[in-house]
């Protein structure tokens, strides 16, 4: 305790918000890589190449193996969300 | 009668400070959504406001005291009057409004402080506000939380380029996008749970002061109800001045920056309020989105920007206290006093809103970076599709 505050609750805050931001932006990033699977958007960052269409629609078949490890990075993202869900609603806990 | 008259006002101001509120916070969870193209701008405060209005179901235990400590109340201390809490809410509302003018991102926990703490004072003495509270629930937890915020972001923004060799990858921004628009919604309603919150402790415990409630009581339904709508409505209407400063004026947010920023934002928000101390929303957010700028490569941080809006926060406790501390002033005369204090701020609100009119900023100009006319910016997503 310094100046009236808890310095050590402050640095938890920013290690346990540094470490969950990295996993969670790094694992959908990875599903992100890993669902395009090599391929570049046709206009990086173009409007055109930014509809949910031209992201599904794949032009070669995408190895199962890619699909697998993305869907999984996905998941991380689906059980953050969840984490958060939980951290917000006060009937939870 | 008088007593009903002055909780009368309060209530109303009081609702009127929980839409300004919502109206100022839409920026901070939507800015980013919005500047990116994720969402239609109407679309993003339309979730917005929904969110807001659950989370104000959702979370419905107030405070015991309207200060959180910041004011020595109860035993040993100074009595609160609706009186003060009333000027208290003016000097936040009028702060509110001034700093949505000039389409600055401020806290409205800050305003309302500043506001009790000028009505304080001026009711009860300098004695009654405890500054060693205000350094360590105040002032330094805002010093601190944008560079939490901001150092989060950074390194998401540098990963989540990283990751996809600089976003290049097929599905890039779609999938960043995505993602952005469930994190945003996070922020939303978190924010939702804290600030309709304290609008209902505030007329609450102005309910109890009055003996028109039992102490220890929670919030009737009507304040509920009455909170919620009020949040949500203001967070509709959206302070679209505020949300262009944030998603393009201080950088220009792109979609893997947006994710990463929200993401951040998020999360050190849910964090903090777990551990017991939440860090303000548009502190965290604004640390975040600079963050993010700057995890970019050959990204630009407006320096500029982000000075005025630092300037803000540093004034935005004693403009508050000032304002407050004069309504109190004028307040505590008589019923009379109130009453024109509450027609000066009504004044006020309304030269901001012609004020305002002078250089409009709407849905279909928000994503603009600069003055020149929506019509040289090709790749302002919100032309034509606001409606």
């Amino acid at each position: 305790m310094f100046l009236g505050v808890d310095w050590g609750a402050f640095v938890v805050v920013f290690l346990v918000a540094l470490v969950a931001t990295a996993v969670i932006v790094t694992a959908f990033a990875a599903g992100i890589r890993l669902f395009a699977d090599g391929a570049l958007d046709p206009v990086p960052g173009g409007p055109g190449a930014s509809s949910p269409a031209a992201a599904a629609v794949a032009p070669r078949a995408r190895p199962l193996g890619a699909t697998l490890a993305g869907s999984a990075c996905f998941a991380v993202g689906v059980a953050a969300v969840l984490a958060g869900l939980w951290l917000i609603v006060p009937q939870f806990h | 009668m008088d007593v009903l008259v002055t909780v009368t006002l309060v209530i109303v101001v009081a609702l009127v400070f929980d839409f300004t509120n919502g109206f100022h916070d839409t920026a901070n969870a939507m800015a980013t959504s919005v500047a990116t193209g994720a969402l239609k701008p109407k679309v993003a405060v339309l979730i917005s406001a929904v969110l807001n209005l659950v989370g104000a179901f959702l979370s419905t235990e107030v405070a015991s005291t309207v200060s959180n400590g910041i004011i020595r109340e109860g035993d040993g201390g100074v009595q609160v009057t609706p009186t003060m809490i009333f000027a208290g809410l003016v000097g936040a509302v009028v702060w509110n409004l001034a700093t949505w003018y000039l389409g600055l991102p401020s806290s409205s926990s800050h305003a309302l402080f500043g506001g009790l703490i000028g009505a304080a004072v001026i009711g009860a003495g300098l004695g009654s506000v405890d500054f060693a509270v205000v350094l360590s629930k105040v002032v330094l937890p805002a010093l601190i939380s944008p560079f939490v915020a901001g150092v989060v972001a950074l390194v998401a923004t540098y990963v989540a380029y990283r990751v996809t060799r600089q976003a290049t990858l097929r599905g890039s921004t779609a999938g960043f996008r995505h993602g952005q628009t469930i994190s945003a919604s996070l922020v939303s309603l978190a924010h939702g749970t804290n600030d309709a919150q304290k609008t209902m402790g505030v007329i609450t415990l102005t309910l109890v002061a009055a003996g028109y409630q039992g102490s220890g009581t929670p919030p009737q339904l009507w304040v509920i109800v009455a909170c919620g709508l009020a949040i949500a409505l203001g967070t509709y209407l959206g302070g679209w001045r505020i949300m262009r400063t944030v998603g393009k004026r201080i950088t220009d947010v792109q979609a893997p920056q947006g994710f990463a920023a929200e993401t951040s934002s998020a999360a050190t928000i849910l964090i903090s309020s777990h551990l017991g101390f939440a860090l303000s929303t548009t502190q965290v957010t604004s640390g975040s989105i600079v963050g993010a700028g700057l995890g970019k490569r050959l990204a630009t941080v407006h320096w500029g920007v982000v000075g005025r809006i630092a300037s803000a926060w540093v004034v935005t406790l004693p403009a508050a206290a000032l304002v407050g501390g004069a309504s109190a002033w004028l307040a505590s005369t008589s019923t009379a006093g109130l009453v024109v204090v509450a027609v000066l701020a009504l004044g006020g609100g309304v030269a901001f809103g012609v004020l305002a009119r002078r250089h409009p900023v709407t849905h279909e100009t928000v994503n603009d970076s600069d003055e020149a006319p929506a019509a040289a910016q090709p790749a302002g997503a919100a032309r034509g599709q606001g409606e």
